[in-house]
């Protein structure tokens, strides 16, 4: 793979994971590197897309809101990636994959109601050219996400 | 995913533009400098030491490290219907959510009772946590998979800070 994390790049996204802010110098003291070290790392593994670091936001903070799961069916195969590509595209969409089973193409959002969330899917993702028809689950509760593991893209 | 119009949630802090603003630059930069966001927002550093404080404190953000899948050492990422049978899908779904290669856990109404993101080195370590690990858990009667096989977009900055 190539990509894959060595033993005190670990040691460094260990201490980066809960709180990002806290200084390359302190991560240093507490692995017994230089503060040069944990600096070219970090630097190298934010340029890598291997690590990103970000704010997150509660989701508790909204009061009704949930988790919608869009499985998205496509016209013909070879449409796919472009709709996948168009999906992207869409800034209430936190997650586009193209899957394999179950469904062509996986479309995460956060939503109000099942009111909000038809209204959604009818004015933003049936009107793409070659969506042939979609399924939602709308969640009732969103118990964990760790926020420590995405696949990091773009 | 910032643009849902969902009301605050009681007992929480409002959010004024600056808030807003010093999310929006650590959600681009998580380790930009507090000296760098007040020249960027026009106000003083000791304002934004004290709002990011504030925001963190009443768990409304936080600034993490995100370690991208592959380079945690998983070539592989699924999205798992589970269909639960004999037993309270939420607990089932909180003994889910204690497995390490389970990172997002979602009860829902649907087809399925609970929707699983989960991670697997291989299709080996594929196959032994979905008929050792996630099919043993009490309660799950089927467990019907995707394999994401190209993720385009992954910035989920909606999460519950509970649990992770």
């Amino acid at each position: 793979m190539g990509r894959e994390l060595d033993k005190l790049d670990r040691k460094i996204v260990e201490k980066l994971s809960p709180d990002a802010r806290v200084s390359n110098r302190q991560i240093a003291d507490e692995l017994g590197v230089t503060e040069g070290t944990v600096r070219a790392r970090v630097k190298r593994m934010e340029e890598q897309k291997q690590i990103r670091i970000t704010a997150v936001t509660n989701i508790d903070r909204f009061r009704d809101a949930a988790l919608a799961y869009i499985w998205v069916e496509v016209e013909r195969s070879d449409q796919t990636r472009a709709i996948a590509e168009a999906l992207a595209e869409v800034p209430e969409l936190g997650f586009v994959g193209v899957m394999l089973g179950r469904s062509d193409i996986l479309a995460i959002t956060m939503v109000k109601n099942t009111e909000h969330l038809a209204r959604f899917v009818h004015s933003n993702i049936s009107t793409i050219p070659g969506v042939r028809r979609t399924e939602s689950s709308l969640g009732v509760n969103f118990l964990k996400h760790d926020y420590r593991m995405a696949r990091i893209v773009g | 995913m910032n643009n849902i119009a969902a009301t605050e949630g009681p007992g929480q802090i409002e959010l004024d533009d600056t808030d807003q603003g010093i999310i929006d630059l650590l959600r681009d930069d998580g380790r930009m400098a507090y000296r760098a966001i007040a020249r960027e927002l026009g106000i003083t550093e000791a304002t934004v030491r004290a709002r990011v404080r504030r925001l963190e404190e009443s768990d409304t953000m936080r600034v993490v490290a995100v370690t991208d899948i592959e380079a945690a050492g998983f070539g592989m990422l699924l999205a798992i219907g589970v269909q639960v049978e004999n037993r309270d899908p939420e607990a089932v779904a909180r003994d889910l959510a204690a497995i390490a290669e389970v990172f997002s856990v979602n009860v829902v109404v649907g087809t399925h009772d609970i929707e699983i993101l989960v991670v697997a080195p291989d299709s080996a370590g594929l196959n032994d946590l979905l008929s050792e690990t996630l099919g043993r858990v009490p309660g799950v009667r089927r467990l019907t998979p995707a394999l994401a096989v190209d993720v385009l977009k992954n910035q989920p900055d909606w999460v519950p800070f509970h649990g992770a």
